[in-house]
C-alpha cells in the first residue's frame, strides 16, 4: 500500500466519528470476518487507525479501495461540506431517455477526453441519486485523492449539486455533465448551503408543498391557555390570519434547514422624507445577509408574529419560491411575485 | 421645536437642584441631569440622558512621527495658516499640543478588542504611586495563585510581573485624570534567560471629557476614571478588579453599549469617510424569532456617507449659527439610521426596530452591544472614548 493510500486512509479515519466506524466498515465489506473480529471498537481512534492500516496492508488494498470507504462515509453524512447547486438548461429531445448505464459511460468518457488523469467513481444511491467522486490530476501528475469533488445528480431532473470545485475545473465538469445528460447548457442556481438534504428539498420541492391558494385557517379552539379572554378574542383573529399568510408563503410543517441567504441590493434609495437621496441617480449599494440555524423557520416565524408584513410579496418568500439563496436585486429586475418557477416533473 | 428640546438638555442643571451642604453627601450624577425630566419636554422616562449633541468627530492628531517637539508646533502653525487663507474661520481643528502619546501605548490600544466595565470613583488613587501599585498587584496575584485560584494562563509556573504606566496625552480637559495603563507580563515556561516577557493581559482606566459638574462635585481624595477596558484571560481580569476594589474601595460593573451609543458610533464613523476610507459600514441585528435570525446589513461607504450628508444638509439649512455647524445632533443620527432601516423595509418588509442592534463595525473600529470595543484608528480614539466615558458615567450607580 503506497504512501498516498495510507494518508488517505488516515484522513478518512479522522473524519468518521467514532460511533459510525463499525457500521461504515461493515458496509464497506472489504474486511474478512476474522479481521472484523480483531478490531476492538472500544479502543481509541488512533489505535484503530493503526490496526486498520495493518489490515489493509495485509489485504494489499490500493487507493481505489480506500476511496470506496470515503464515498460510503460521505454519502451517509453529506452535511459537512459546502454544497452548490447547478441547473441544467435547454434539454434536447432525447433527454428523458437517458438512463443510468448510458449516463455513466458517457460521463466517464467525456471527462477523460477533457482531462487525462482523472479518477472517477460513480455510484447509485437508493433514492435515485447518482453520486460521482472525482479526483483531479493534470497532464503531469496523478489524481489528487485528498481533494476530491463530489457531484450528486438526480436523473430525470435538471439539478446537480457539487462540492469542492475550483473555478479552474468547473468548466470541465460542466462540459462533461452537459454532454452526458443531453442538455445544452448549465448554470449556477444561486443556491448553496451545508446541508445537502435541505438544498435538495428546497430545489426539488420535496418538502410539504406550498400551494399559493388559501391555506385553511387554524381552528380558534387551539389556544387553551387563555390568560385574558378579551385580549385573546381580539388578537386571535389577527394571529390566525398572520399564521395563515405565513404558511402560504413559506409552507407548513418541517422546512428544509437552510442556513443563510444573501441579497445584494443595487436599487435606488427612495424615501419621501429625504428629498436629496431620492433624487440621486446612482444606486444605493448594500449587501444583506440573513443567517439562522434554520432560516426558513425563522422567516416563517417573522411572518406569523407580525415582524414581517405582507410575507407573500416580499423578497424573502422568493427563497422557497425560486429555490435560491443568493440574489442580486436591481431596479430593472422584475418583482418577486411576478415570477414563479415552472414545477418540474 | 427640536431646537428647543436640545437646548433644554444643555441647560445648566444647577438651577433646579437643591444642594445640600453636608460633607457626606455628594451630588450624584443623576441629580446633575435632573432638569430635563422635571420639565417634562423630553420623551422617555429616564432622568439621565446621553448628550443629545456632540462635537463632530474631527481627527485629533495625537501622535506625530517626528520626535522633535518643535516640529509639532511648526506643523500646527502651518495648518492654522492654511485655514485662515481659505477663509474657514470656524473649522474646528484640534491638535493636542501637549505631550504626544507614546506610540507603543497607542499601538497596544489600537490593535486589541477591549471588554468594557464602568468603575466608581477611586479613593486615594495617586498617579505618583504607580510603582507601589505594580508591586502590590503582583504580590496579590501571586498570593491568589498560592491559594489555589485556577490559572490556565501560560507561564503560571513563573511569576507575573505587573506594570502600571500613565498614558499621557489622552486626557482632553484639565478635569480629566490621566489614563492609566496596566500590563501583566509573564515568562513562558520554557523560556531562555534573555527572552523578553510576554504580555498576557492588559487593561486601562480612563476618563475623557468627563462631565465637569460631576467631576467637580467629587469630594477630595477621589479620582474618577470611570471607563475600564481589559483584554486577556478572564481570571486575570477578575483578579485585577478585585484588587482595585479592595485597595481603592470602588466597584466594577459590566458596561453594555446600548443601541443609542451604537447608532452614535455608526454616524460618527460614517462622518469620517472622507478622511479615512471606511470600506464598509456593517451593522448586525438580531430578530427575536425562533430560531433567532441574524441580519447583517453592510452598506457601501460612499453611499452611506451620502445618506449621512443628506441628513446633515437638511439640518444645516435650518441652522443659523455657525457654531452649531461643528456639532452633530441626536436627531441626525436617528434620521440616518432610520433611513437605512426604511431602505431595508422597502425591500424585505421587515422592520429592524423589532430586533436588537448588536454590532456596528467599520475599518475605524467595531463596537458590540455586549460591551466590546475595538478602535482601529488612533485618530478617532478621543471622540470614541468620550462617548464611552459618558456611557460609563451614566451607568455608574453613584
Amino acid at each position: 500500500m503506497d504512501d498516498s493510500a495510507r494518508r488517505l486512509l488516515q484522513r478518512i479515519m479522522r473524519r468518521i466519528p467514532a460511533q459510525m466506524l463499525k457500521p461504515t466498515l461493515d458496509k464497506w465489506g472489504r474486511l474478512t470476518a476474522a479481521q472484523r473480529q480483531s478490531m476492538d471498537f472500544t479502543e481509541s481512534k488512533w489505535a484503530l487507525t493503526e490496526k486498520l492500516l495493518a489490515i489493509c496492508e495485509e489485504n494489499e488494498m490500493t487507493v481505489k479501495h480506500i476511496t470506496e470507504l470515503e464515498m460510503i462515509h460521505v454519502i451517509e453524512n453529506p452535511d459537512h461540506c459546502m454544497w452548490y447547486a447547478l441547473q441544467l438548461m435547454d434539454p434536447e429531445e432525447d433527454v428523458h431517455s437517458v438512463e443510468l448505464t448510458q449516463f455513466k459511460e458517457q460521463f466517464k468518457s467525456h471527462l477523460r477526453e477533457l482531462i487525462r488523469h482523472v479518477s472517477i467513481k460513480i455510484k447509485k444511491h437508493t433514492d435515485e441519486a447518482v453520486w460521482i467522486r472525482i479526483a483531479w490530476g493534470d497532464s503531469f501528475s496523478r489524481p489528487n485523492h485528498l481533494k476530491p469533488t463530489y457531484v450528486v445528480h438526480h436523473l430525470q431532473t435538471p439539478y446537480v449539486f457539487v462540492t469542492s470545485l475550483t473555478s479552474k475545473l468547473k468548466p470541465l465538469l460542466s462540459q462533461a455533465l452537459v454532454l452526458s445528460t443531453r442538455y445544452q447548457a448549465i448554470k449556477d442556481a444561486s443556491l448553496s448551503g451545508r446541508k445537502l438534504t435541505a438544498i435538495r428539498d428546497l430545489l426539488m420541492r420535496q418538502y410539504q408543498q406550498v400551494f399559493p391558494t388559501k391555506y385553511p385557517s387554524p381552528l380558534a379552539e387551539n389556544d387553551q391557555n387563555a390568560s385574558n379572554i378579551l385580549i385573546n378574542k381580539e388578537q386571535a383573529e389577527l394571529a390566525a390570519s398572520r399564521h395563515q399568510k405565513a404558511c402560504e408563503a413559506f409552507g407548513d410543517g418541517m422546512l428544509p434547514q437552510l442556513q443563510s441567504a444573501v441579497y445584494k441590493l443595487e436599487t435606488k434609495f427612495r424615501d419621501h422624507t429625504n428629498k436629496t437621496m431620492t433624487e440621486r441617480e446612482e444606486a444605493f449599494r448594500c449587501v444583506v445577509k440573513f443567517a439562522s440555524t434554520n432560516l426558513l423557520e425563522s422567516l416563517r416565524h417573522c411572518a406569523s408574529s407580525g415582524i414581517a408584513s405582507t410575507p407573500g410579496t416580499s423578497l424573502l418568500s422568493s427563497i422557497p419560491l425560486k429555490g435560491r439563496n443568493y440574489f442580486v436585486i436591481t431596479d430593472n429586475s422584475p418583482g418577486p411575485s411576478s415570477q414563479t418557477r415552472q414545477p418540474s416533473n | 421645536m427640536e431646537r428647543l428640546q436640545s437646548s433644554v438638555v444643555r441647560t445648566p442643571p444647577n438651577s433646579t437642584v437643591v444642594q445640600r451642604r453636608s460633607k457626606s453627601y455628594r451630588q450624584s450624577y443623576r441629580s446633575c441631569l435632573g432638569a430635563p425630566s422635571r420639565l417634562g419636554l423630553t420623551p422617555g422616562l429616564t432622568a439621565r440622558r446621553l448628550n443629545s449633541s456632540r462635537r463632530a468627530l474631527k481627527s485629533h492628531v495625537i501622535t506625530v512621527s517626528h520626535t522633535n517637539p518643535s516640529l509639532t508646533i511648526f506643523y500646527v502653525l502651518l495648518n492654522l495658516q492654511r485655514e485662515t487663507l481659505n477663509g474657514h474661520v470656524f473649522y474646528p481643528v484640534l491638535f493636542l499640543l501637549k505631550e504626544k502619546v507614546n506610540p507603543e501605548h497607542l499601538a497596544l490600544l489600537v490593535k486589541t478588542e477591549w471588554r468594557l466595565s464602568y468603575v466608581t470613583p477611586l479613593h486615594q488613587f495617586r498617579h505618583t504611586q504607580l510603582k507601589r501599585y505594580s508591586r502590590q498587584l503582583s504580590a496579590f496575584i501571586a498570593a491568589e495563585k498560592q491559594q489555589g485560584v485556577a490559572m490556565e494562563v501560560e507561564g503560571s509556573q513563573s511569576g507575573f510581573r505587573v506594570s502600571f504606566s500613565v498614558v499621557q496625552g489622552l486626557a482632553a480637559t484639565d478635569d480629566d485624570a490621566e489614563t492609566v495603563l496596566i500590563q501583566i507580563y509573564s515568562t513562558p515556561v520554557f523560556a531562555r534567560q534573555d527572552e523578553p516577557q510576554k504580555s498576557v493581559w492588559s487593561g486601562w482606566l480612563t476618563c475623557i471629557n468627563g462631565n465637569p459638574e460631576y467631576l467637580e462635585s467629587l469630594p477630595k481624595g477621589f479620582t474618577c476614571l470611570p471607563l475600564f477596558g481589559g483584554s486577556g484571560a478572564e481570571v486575570l481580569t477578575s483578579l485585577v478588579k478585585s484588587w482595585f476594589q479592595r485597595t481603592f474601595d470602588c466597584c466594577f460593573g459590566p458596561l453594555e453599549i446600548n443601541h443609542t451609543s451604537l447608532q452614535w458610533l455608526a454616524a460618527l464613523w460614517t462622518n469620517c469617510h472622507t478622511e479615512s476610507n471606511l470600506q464598509h459600514l456593517k451593522m448586525i441585528w438580531t430578530l427575536p424569532v425562533v430560531p433567532p435570525l441574524q441580519v447583517t446589513y453592510t452598506v457601501n461607504p460612499q453611499d452611506a456617507w451620502e445618506l449621512w450628508m443628506s441628513v446633515r444638509k437638511d439640518r444645516l439649512e435650518r441652522t443659523e449659527e455657525e457654531a452649531e455647524a461643528g456639532s452633530i445632533d441626536i436627531e441626525e443620527v436617528v434620521r440616518f439610521v432610520q433611513g437605512l432601516k426604511s431602505h431595508f423595509y422597502r425591500h424585505f418588509r421587515l422592520d429592524l426596530s423589532a430586533g436588537n442592534l448588536n454590532q456596528v463595525s467599520t475599518t475605524l473600529g467595531s463596537a458590540k452591544s455586549s460591551g466590546k470595543i475595538k478602535i482601529s484608528n488612533s485618530r478617532y480614539m478621543i471622540t470614541t472614548l468620550t462617548l464611552l466615558t459618558e456611557c460609563a458615567l451614566l451607568k455608574m450607580p453613584i
